[in-house]
């Protein structure tokens, strides 16, 4: 097992993030985790990267806290966070003094696959934004790779580019935690979906399995929202 | 060329159907080389996993081998003949039952056959 969560509870004041939430991670998997805005989705994904303490319960990542195995945890977040003035070699000198597990020629193909220019983030349109942050993420030798709304908000080209990039470089000693509301584009990549509803796990199920039975994983969305 | 539904089934059993349908049209033959399960997983943008359990299925219907270190190919002896007779069979068989519940005969749908195939037409 790679990652779990045993019973976590995240308080905002009077509300839950997430409540009671159990779940563990596997090496090789690609899970998709989905949701409507507000139902967890950024609160699970915080606690795995140990940047929110969970208010009850315990998060593991392979066997430790998530804050004492940074160097295993790559995390992408939501928010469009980058210095204005950086150029991806810019990017590429932070990232290797911050993280030691940080992989240059791999950066180096992503941002060509990814067709990323080389100029500074403020004169880069969302999705090559978005793709530059990508291949920052996943330039990274880590085994929990976890990725806050990679495709929301940004042209079909760049989510077609991403999409493979994350196939492209799949590896079976990592997993992957996608959190995405735009379903039916990316669900084909997922082999585990987990949907959350008001920040309880409403769905754990294999995509496969869901198909078998004549379902989307969409479908199956739809159905346990309504 | 593969056209996946994710309405339509699992994926792995949709990319068993689209090899064979490419050995039953000869769009793909015997000898010839699968892409890596990487590289098509990247073009239909599915699980690396999900292609991998597709060449599995693949190889244990006897279609494809793989040879080490060069990659999946289509086998020799595969049986093209009997993978074209069965897809017919099945596209047979879905057509009878649309019939059937139409309430028509064996005899009507014969002649609805023969209407929209060109031969059919220029004999009438």
């Amino acid at each position: 097992m790679l990652a779990k969560l045993s019973n976590v509870t995240k308080r905002y004041g009077k509300t839950d993030g997430v409540h009671d939430l159990s779940l563990e991670l596997y090496p090789g998997q690609a899970v998709g985790l989905l949701g409507l805005n507000g139902s967890g989705k950024t609160t699970t994904l915080k606690l795995l990267a140990g940047m929110l303490f969970p208010t009850q319960g315990q998060v593991e990542v392979l066997g430790k806290a998530p804050r004492e195995n940074r160097g295993q945890i790559a995390y992408l977040s939501d928010a469009d966070n980058l210095y204005a003035w950086m150029t991806p070699a810019d990017a590429e000198r932070f990232m290797v003094g911050l993280y030691p597990d940080f992989n240059l020629n791999r950066y180096r193909e992503l941002l060509a696959f990814l067709e990323v220019p080389k100029q500074g983030y403020r004169s880069m349109s969302r999705g090559q934004r978005a793709r530059l942050r990508l291949a920052m993420v996943l330039a990274r030798d880590a085994r929990l790779f976890l990725l806050d709304e990679p495709l929301s908000g940004i042209d079909v080209i760049s989510r077609d580019r991403i999409l493979k990039s994350l196939v492209l470089e799949w590896r079976e000693d990592a997993c992957l935690v996608l959190s995405t509301h735009e379903v039916s584009e990316a669900e084909g990549i997922f082999e585990r979906v987990l949907l959350l509803k008001e920040g309880r796990l409403a769905m754990d199920a294999k995509a496969e399995d869901l198909r078998s039975r004549g379902q989307s994983v969409k479908d199956a969305f739809i159905e346990v929202l309504a | 060329m593969w056209n996946l539904d994710v309405e339509a089934g699992p994926i792995y059993a949709q990319i068993v159907r689209g090899v064979e349908r490419m050995l039953a049209n000869g769009k793909m033959k015997p000898g010839d080389k699968l892409p890596s399960a990487r590289e098509l997983a990247a073009s239909l943008k599915v699980n690396p996993n999900t292609v991998i359990h597709a060449y599995s299925q693949l190889e244990m219907a006897q279609i494809t081998e793989t040879r080490r270190g060069l990659g999946t190919f289509v086998r020799e002896d595969v049986n093209v003949e009997g993978i074209r007779l069965r897809i017919l069979q099945e596209a047979a068989l879905r057509f009878l039952t649309e019939v059937q519940s139409l309430g028509l005969s064996l005899e009507d749908a014969q002649k609805a056959l023969k209407k929209v195939s060109p031969n059919g037409q220029r004999e009438a």
